[in-house]
């Protein structure tokens, strides 16, 4: 009870943190993804005239809103969260403080924030008639959850390891850029070719997206098997994440 | 009363090599590998230490003995390499300086960030927030980011909200030695109030001043092994004793003094020539006895002095104010030696001193100094007690 309190004391510190000393404030955690989204929109249907194959598909937008929204929550919050305890280290040094909290909280911030942000364009986009269903985005909202089991998971790894190795977060950011364009956000997996379109499960991630397509935009397939995977993987990813920080908690500190 | 509330045991730390990040990857390596030992700085062997509710303990050495090491192991910040420390209780730690406060976040705000650290509700930290804000007493700086305040404001802050939570354990690291005179003072009552009121103490402090004013055991460290553990005033003395002799051993290199017109020969402190002085009860008489040579035959001037260990002068008197001829004999050593009879200096740590002047008065010879230690309880102020009674108004009140 004691540790929930904490960690709640801390996620508010860092939603404060986040819009404290910016004019846009909250609003730039929704501004963001949708620069971005306006960016690869018009990149990608306009000047590549990219389509989504098949007949009754979704519009390109609605499409990419639908798998790069939830990238974007999951990437920041590893980022963020894996220079965490380096940020905290004077906190680490003069209080006994329960580490993976101080992970914790960039972690659930970011998604709170960006899963805010995913409600309000969605809703804007079913009430512009662009394809999204109303009652699919209740179960989006809640494949959050193993997303945030995934992503916290790997952000105890990142966060652990960084300790040691400084120069994590810079290899991390090219890493996660591989791992979204080697996911189906950008484009369909049908869109590659045939041999290559077994590759795409070896990407945790595809999984997501590919749920997200299915619940929202009712595009491709997404069965019981492959939510399975899903939750397996949210499930690995945390016990190998508390497991591996754990075996290091100790020892933070000394290399601080 | 005699429960448990620290208790250390085969406590030892090693810190590993971590500047080269080759280092650091072997380090991770071995950690995550299951764990061979980690090559690096022995800081701390074999500690052992229990401390009882109610206690209060300094822990003193000189600098890089692993005083702020140990505390940092007993709060859990630092994990152990060998050994085991367990805490009791609730704790409320000052460690260094800062208290681990954001310097991006005003004052209030660090306030409710420590509150939920030490595990209050929000409820809790409102109430506690005027209280806090009162004993920091650092004005309208609440509202400013921490990284604005000077390194006193800080500690205020800090201390002022370890004072409002009332730990069971409180745990301070050299918190006194920054703070102006008036917060000093404050703080210091604080911890005799709450050391009154059955609260646990562990201190590290150079001022041994505040050392044996606050504390009944001490615990001295040296190259992070204990040294010595007992009364503070043992402990305390022993220690003075060897900064004393480690000062005479750099002293006597290059301190030739042959051929001195006067110089001293001998200084005893009731009857003992070395130093540390015996210990010296309250209320005890202190004889200092000098013989002191002189190559002309001629008499010497005698000055004998007390001050506190931190310098301030107590008393002085010499021969030539109380118009005492020193005797010599046939010989060229003159001896002189004066009683203070029932000394009435108050319990901490003092230096008695002698120095020998020409016959004059004028010139200053030679001096020569000794730690001394007054042991006991007593709750008066100041450093010396003067002589006084208490006088009885008959009628006033019947009238």
């Amino acid at each position: 009870m004691n540790r929930f309190s904490l960690a709640l004391h801390f996620v508010r510190r860092e939603l404060h943190e986040r819009y404290r000393g910016s004019f846009t404030g909250f609003g730039w955690a929704f501004l963001q993804p949708l620069l971005q989204l306006a960016i690869y929109a018009f990149v990608f249907v306009e000047i590549f005239k990219a389509r989504i194959p098949g007949a009754g598909a979704p519009g390109y937008v609605p499409f990419l809103v639908v798998g790069l929204w939830p990238w974007i929550a999951f990437s920041d919050a590893i980022l963020r969260s894996t220079t965490a305890l380096q940020d905290n280290s004077a906190l680490i040094g003069k209080v006994a403080v329960p580490r993976e909290i101080l992970v914790f909280a960039p972690c659930a911030a970011g998604f709170m924030l960006h899963l805010a942000g995913f409600i309000v364009i969605l809703l804007v986009l079913a009430l512009t008639g662009q394809g999204i269903r109303i009652q699919g985005i209740p179960f989006a909202i809640l494949m959050y959850l193993p997303m945030f089991l995934y992503a916290y998971g790997a952000a105890l790894c990142f966060a652990a390891l960084q300790v040691f190795v400084r120069d994590l977060v810079q290899i991390l950011g090219q890493l996660l850029t591989l791992m979204m364009f080697a996911a189906p956000i950008f484009y369909d997996r049908s869109n590659l070719p045939d041999r290559y379109q077994g590759w795409l499960d070896l990407n945790p991630f595809t999984g997501f997206v590919e749920a997200y397509r299915f619940l929202l935009l009712g595009h491709g397939n997404f069965g019981w098997g492959a939510l399975g995977l899903v939750l397996a993987i949210a499930v690995i990813s945390y016990l190998v994440g508390s497991w591996l920080f754990r075996r290091l908690d100790p020892h933070f500190e000394d290399f601080l | 009363m005699s429960e448990i509330l620290v208790r250390a045991e085969g406590l030892g730390k090693r810190f590993p090599k971590s500047h080269r990040s080759s280092d650091r990857l072997r380090s991770l390596g071995r950690l995550l590998l299951g764990g061979g030992d980690v090559d690096g700085q022995q800081v701390l062997h074999d500690i052992n230490l229990e401390v009882k509710r109610g206690e209060s303990v300094a822990i003193i050495g000189e600098n890089g003995a692993g005083k702020s090491t140990l505390l940092k192991l007993i709060t859990g910040v630092l994990t152990a390499t060998e050994g085991t420390a367990n805490v009791y209780g609730k704790v409320g730690a000052l460690l260094e300086l800062g208290a681990g406060f954001h310097p991006e976040y005003s004052g209030r705000d660090n306030i409710a960030m420590a509150g939920a650290l030490y595990g209050l509700n929000r409820t809790q930290i409102a109430q506690c927030l005027p209280g806090i804000i009162d004993f920091a007493d650092i004005g309208a700086y609440i509202d400013e980011p921490v990284k604005h305040y000077s390194s006193g404001m800080v500690v205020r802050l800090g201390f002022a909200i370890i004072a409002a939570l009332k730990p069971d354990l409180l745990i301070t690291d050299e918190v006194l030695a920054v703070g102006d005179e008036s917060f000093q003072k404050k703080c210091v009552r604080w911890m005799e109030d709450y050391l009154a009121g059955g609260g646990t103490l562990l201190l590290v402090s150079h001022s041994m001043y505040h050392v044996q004013k606050l504390c009944s055991h001490a615990l001295w460290l040296h190259h992070g092994k204990v040294a010595m553990y007992g009364d503070v005033f043992d402990v305390s003395q022993a220690y003075l004793a060897w900064h004393e002799r480690r000062q005479a051993a750099v002293a006597s290199d290059h301190g030739v003094r042959a051929g001195q017109e006067f110089e001293i020969v001998e200084f005893t402190v009731n009857g003992q020539d070395e130093s540390p002085a015996p210990v010296l009860d309250i209320g005890n008489s202190l004889r200092l006895r000098v013989r002191a040579g002189s190559r002309e035959r001629r008499t010497p001037v005698v000055l004998f002095g007390v001050a506190r260990a931190d310098g301030t002068p107590v008393y002085g008197v010499s021969s030539e104010m109380d118009a005492v001829a020193l005797e010599g004999g046939q010989s060229s050593v003159y001896c002189a030696e004066i009683e203070f009879e029932g000394i009435g200096l108050l319990p901490g740590s003092y230096m008695v001193k002698v120095h020998v002047l020409d016959s004059e008065g004028i010139r200053l010879f030679d001096t020569e100094e000794r730690t001394l230690t007054v042991r006991g309880e007593s709750r008066e102020f100041g450093l010396v007690r003067l002589p006084h009674r208490w006088v009885r108004f008959v009628g006033e009140a019947n009238e």
